[in-house]
C-alpha cells in the first residue's frame, strides 16, 4: 500500500447525528476510548461532535468539516436519506449510517445516495469500530489516485483489462462482452461494494435495456467460469439486495 | 290441456254410443217393457256418464235420454206428444232424477279431487319440511327447498335470494330443470329487479313481452315468464323467491295458495342461512381472538424472559458482582430479544400485507450461496451438500426476502438434526418453477402436523428444550414465499428427516 498522508492535524473530528442521547453517548464513548484510529497505529486525538437533528447535523458538517460522519436514519425533523444526500453534495467525508430498520433495499438506496457503510441497530461496538477504521483508511487511500492497473491477478486468474483477455493458469477463459465488462467494473473497484445501479452504469452506460434485468444472471455465468465453486465464491462476493464486492485476496469460503 | 280434451271427446263418443245402443235394444223389446224399465235403463246411463265425463256430459246425456224416452217409448210413438198425463209424471220424474244425480255425482267428484290435491300439497310441504330438516347444512336445505318448490309449481327454475347484512341481495340457492347455463342463474337485470323488489313490494311478475308489473291485483290465470315474491319472516323482508318457466307459467288459485305456503318455508330457510352465517362469523372472530391472545401470551413470555435475565444481571453487577461473564450473558439475551423483535416485525408486516416483493431475475447459485454464508453460524458443524444443475437456473423473486426463507430453512434444519448430520440443498427446474429444496436427517414432522409447523410459535411435541429460536421462522418463510408468488411446502424426506420445497416462478435465460 502506498504511503498515506497523515491527517492535517493530530485530532480527528467525528460528527454523530442521532436524536437518541444514549446512542450518541455510546458511539462517542466507543470512539474516544479507542486510541488506534490513526493511520499506521499512530495515536490520534478524537473529537466528537454531537447533533440531535438532521438540520443541526448538516450545519455542523458544513461548519466543522468532520473526517467522518455517523448518521442515524430515524431523525425527528427530516429523513436520514435526505440528510445523507444533502451532505454528500459538498462533502467527501465518509458517512456511516445507523438504522433500526433491517432492510437490504434501504441499504442499496443509501449507498446510491452517497453513504459509505451501513449498520443496523443493535450493533456491537467492536464491529462498529472495525467499520470506522475501514472507512477512514479507505477515505485516505481515495485521496491517492485510484490504481488503474492494466493487469489484475487474483487466485489463479489473470485479467488483462487492455487486451480484454482472461486466463486461468495460462489457459484462455472465454467471456462474453457483457461478462467481461462486468468483471472489469468489479476488479477496478477492489473491496468496494458496487451497487446494482453502479454496475448497470459501468456495463451498459446510461442506456435502458432489457439485458439489465439479467445482471445477476451474467454474474452467475461469470462465477461459473472463474470461481472454483459458484455457490461458495471467493472473489465475487454478494451483498444481498445491494450489489457485489470484488475481493482480490479471496475470502475463505464458509 | 290437449290431453284432457281428447279424453273428453272419447268419453262423449263412448257414452253417446252407449245411449244409442241402449235405445236400440230397448226399442226392439219395447212391447215387453214397462216405462219404468226404460227410465231405469236411461238413468243408469246418465249416472255412468256423469261420473265418467262430468256434469256437462251427464246433463247432455240426460237431455238426449229424455227426448228418446219421449219420442220412442211414450205413446203416441214417434212424436213428442204425450197422451197419458201419468206418462208426463214419469218423464218429469226421470228428468229431475237425472239432473239431481248428475249434480250430486259432480259435487262428490270435485270434493274428491280437492281432497287429492290437498293431500298432494300436504305431501309437498311434508317433503319440504323433511328435506329442510335432513339437509346437512342450511345452504343445502335451501337448495333442496328450491328443488321442491320448482317441482311443486311445475316451473323450470326456482331461485332464492337472501338479503345480507348490508341490505344487499345475494344469490342463495337455485334449482333449474334446464341445462342451459344462462337460464340456471338469473341474469343481472333480473337480479336487479329482485334486489329492487326486496321489501318494497310483495309480488312482481315478468310478462312474456318482457315488461314487469308490480303487485298485480291477481296472479291467477295470468301468463307470466317469471314471478318474484318477497320472503318475510315476522313481517321483516329476508329475501326474494323467483320462479320462472320458459314457456310461461300460469298459477291457478290452488297453486297460488301453495306458493304462499312454500314461500313461508323458503323464508324460514333463508333466515336460517343468515343466522348460520352470523353464527359462523362470530365463531371465526372468536377463533381469531383466541389465536391472537395465544400469540400475545407467547410473545410476552418470550420477550419478558430475556428481559428478566438482563435486569437481574444488571442488579448483580450494581451490587458489585464480577461483570465479565454477566456482561456476556446480557449481550446474548439482548441478541435473543433482537432476533425476536425482528421476527415479530417481519411477521406482522407479512400479515398486514405490507411486504412488497421487489422481484428481479435472480439465480439459484447466488441465492444458495448467500444463504449458506448468512446461516454459517447456525449451520455449525453440519456438512452441507449442495447439488446444482449443469445449467444456471434463474427465477423471478425478491432476493432479500427469498434469502430470508432459505436461511430460515437452513437454520431450522440445523436446529432439528444432530450436529454432524448432513443437510442437503438442491436447485432444480420443474416446468415453470424453480424448486429449492432443503433436507435434513432429523426426526421430521409428526404425521398430521405438516401444516401446523407453519403456524407462529408452533413447536412439534417432543422438541428438546435446548432448541432455541423465536418459533416464527417457518411462518415468516411461508409468508414471504407467498408474497413472491411462490409456495413453501413440507414433505417427509425419503430415508427419514424433513424436506422443505420452495417453488418460485422460473425464468428462461436468454442466450447472449
Amino acid at each position: 500500500m502506498p504511503a498515506e498522508p497523515q491527517p492535517p492535524t493530530g485530532t480527528l473530528t467525528v460528527l454523530v447525528i442521532d436524536d437518541e442521547p444514549q446512542i450518541r453517548r455510546l458511539v462517542s464513548n466507543a470512539l474516544t476510548a479507542d486510541a488506534l484510529l490513526g493511520a499506521d497505529g499512530a495515536r490520534v486525538e478524537v473529537r466528537v461532535l454531537e447533533a440531535a437533528t438532521g438540520s443541526q447535523g448538516i450545519d455542523a458538517a458544513a461548519a466543522e468539516l468532520p473526517s467522518l460522519i455517523i448518521l442515524d436514519l430515524g431523525l425527528p425533523d427530516r429523513p436520514g436519506l435526505e440528510v445523507c444526500r444533502e451532505i454528500r453534495r459538498w462533502s467527501l467525508a465518509p458517512i456511516l449510517v445507523l438504522s433500526a430498520r433491517h432492510q437490504d433495499t434501504e441499504k442499496a438506496s443509501l449507498l446510491d445516495a452517497g453513504a459509505d457503510d451501513y449498520m443496523t441497530k443493535p450493533f456491537s461496538t467492536v464491529e462498529f469500530l472495525a467499520r470506522v477504521r475501514v472507512r477512514l483508511r479507505h477515505a485516505r487511500s481515495m485521496t491517492t489516485a485510484p490504481s488503474a492497473n492494466a493487469v489484475v491477478r487474483f487466485g489463479d486468474i489473470t485479467v488483462d483489462v487492455q487486451l480484454r483477455r482472461v486466463e486461468r493458469d495460462d489457459t484462455l477463459v472465454h467471456l462474453t462482452p457483457t461478462e467481461f465488462a462486468l468483471l472489469r467494473a468489479l476488479v477496478q473497484h477492489p473491496r468496494q461494494t458496487m451497487t446494482h445501479r453502479q454496475l448497470f452504469g459501468a456495463v451498459w452506460g446510461n442506456a435502458e435495456g432489457d439485458a439489465q434485468q439479467y445482471l445477476r444472471v451474467y454474474v452467475g455465468h461469470l462465477r461459473r467460469k472463474i470461481e472454483g465453486d459458484p455457490v461458495r465464491p471467493r472473489f465475487i462476493q454478494t451483498e444481498p439486495g445491494v450489489g457485489y464486492r470484488f475481493e482480490p485476496d479471496g475470502v475463505v469460503p464458509v | 290441456m290437449t290431453q284432457t280434451n281428447r279424453a273428453t271427446t272419447q268419453t262423449i263418443a263412448l257414452w253417446l254410443a252407449l245411449l244409442i245402443a241402449t235405445t236400440l235394444v230397448l226399442l226392439v223389446a219395447r212391447a215387453e217393457l214397462d216405462k219404468a224399465h226404460v227410465a231405469l235403463a236411461y238413468l243408469l246411463i246418465v249416472l255412468g256418464s256423469s261420473s265418467a265425463g262430468g256434469r256437462i256430459l251427464g246433463l247432455s246425456i240426460a237431455g238426449g235420454a229424455f227426448l228418446a224416452f219421449n219420442y220412442l217409448f211414450l205413446p203416441p210413438y214417434y212424436t213428442l206428444v204425450i197422451a197419458n198425463p201419468i206418462d208426463w209424471l214419469v218423464l218429469v220424474a226421470f228428468l229431475i232424477t237425472s239432473i239431481v244425480a248428475a249434480q250430486l255425482l259432480y259435487r262428490a267428484n270435485v270434493t274428491a279431487d280437492t281432497a287429492t290435491r290437498r293431500a298432494e300439497e300436504v305431501d309437498r310441504l311434508a317433503t319440504l319440511g323433511a328435506e329442510t330438516l335432513s339437509a346437512p347444512d342450511a345452504t343445502a336445505a335451501l337448495v333442496a327447498m328450491a328443488v321442491v318448490i320448482r317441482d311443486a309449481l311445475g316451473t323450470d327454475s326456482c331461485e332464492l335470494f337472501r338479503l345480507d347484512t348490508d341490505g344487499k341481495l345475494v344469490h342463495a340457492a337455485a334449482a333449474s330443470r334446464i341445462a342451459d347455463v344462462t337460464f340456471q342463474r338469473t341474469p343481472i337485470p333480473a337480479n336487479g329487479l329482485a334486489s329492487w323488489l326486496a321489501g318494497r313490494a310483495e309480488v312482481a311478475v315478468e310478462l312474456p313481452d318482457g315488461t314487469t308489473r308490480l303487485d298485480p291485483s291477481s296472479t291467477e290465470s295470468l301468463l307470466v315468464r317469471a314471478l318474484y315474491r318477497t320472503l318475510r319472516v315476522r313481517s321483516q323482508p329476508v329475501g326474494v323467491l323467483r320462479v320462472a318457466a320458459r314457456d310461461g307459467l300460469m298459477l291457478s288459485a290452488d297453486r297460488a295458495r301453495l306458493l304462499d305456503a312454500l314461500a313461508y318455508y323458503a323464508a324460514v330457510g333463508v333466515e336460517r342461512v343468515r343466522l348460520v352465517a352470523t353464527a359462523e362469523r362470530a365463531e371465526a372472530e372468536r377463533e381469531v381472538e383466541a389465536l391472537r391472545s395465544a400469540l400475545l401470551m407467547a410473545v410476552s413470555h418470550d420477550l419478558r424472559t430475556p428481559l428478566t435475565t438482563i435486569k437481574g444481571l444488571a442488579q448483580e453487577i450494581a451490587r458489585g458482582g464480577s461483570s465479565a461473564t454477566r456482561a456476556a450473558i446480557i449481550e446474548q439475551e439482548a441478541d435473543r430479544l433482537d432476533a425476536l423483535v425482528g421476527d415479530l416485525l417481519e411477521l406482522s408486516r407479512i400479515q398486514a400485507g405490507a411486504v412488497r416483493a421487489a422481484a428481479d431475475v435472480n439465480t439459484a447459485d447466488e441465492l444458495i450461496g448467500a444463504a449458506l454464508q448468512r446461516a454459517h453460524g447456525p449451520l455449525g458443524t453440519h456438512p452441507v451438500v449442495v447439488s446444482l444443475s449443469d445449467d444456471l437456473l434463474a427465477a423471478r423473486f425478491d432476493f432479500s426476502q427469498t434469502l430470508r426463507i432459505v436461511v430460515n430453512l437452513l437454520e431450522n434444519a440445523a436446529k432439528y438434526s444432530t450436529a454432524t448430520s448432513s443437510i442437503e440443498v438442491a436447485a432444480t427446474r420443474d416446468g415453470g418453477r424453480l424448486l429449492i429444496t432443503v433436507a435434513d436427517e432429523g426426526p421430521g414432522v409428526p404425521v398430521g402436523e405438516e401444516e401446523r409447523i407453519f403456524e407462529p410459535f408452533y413447536r412439534p411435541a417432543g422438541t428438546p428444550p435446548d432448541v432455541r429460536g423465536t418459533g416464527l421462522g417457518l411462518s415468516i418463510a411461508r409468508g414471504l414465499a407467498m408474497a413472491q408468488g411462490g409456495t413453501l411446502k413440507y414433505g417427509a424426506r425419503t430415508g427419514g428427516g424433513a424436506l422443505f420445497t420452495l417453488a418460485l416462478p422460473a425464468v428462461d435465460i436468454p442466450v447472449e
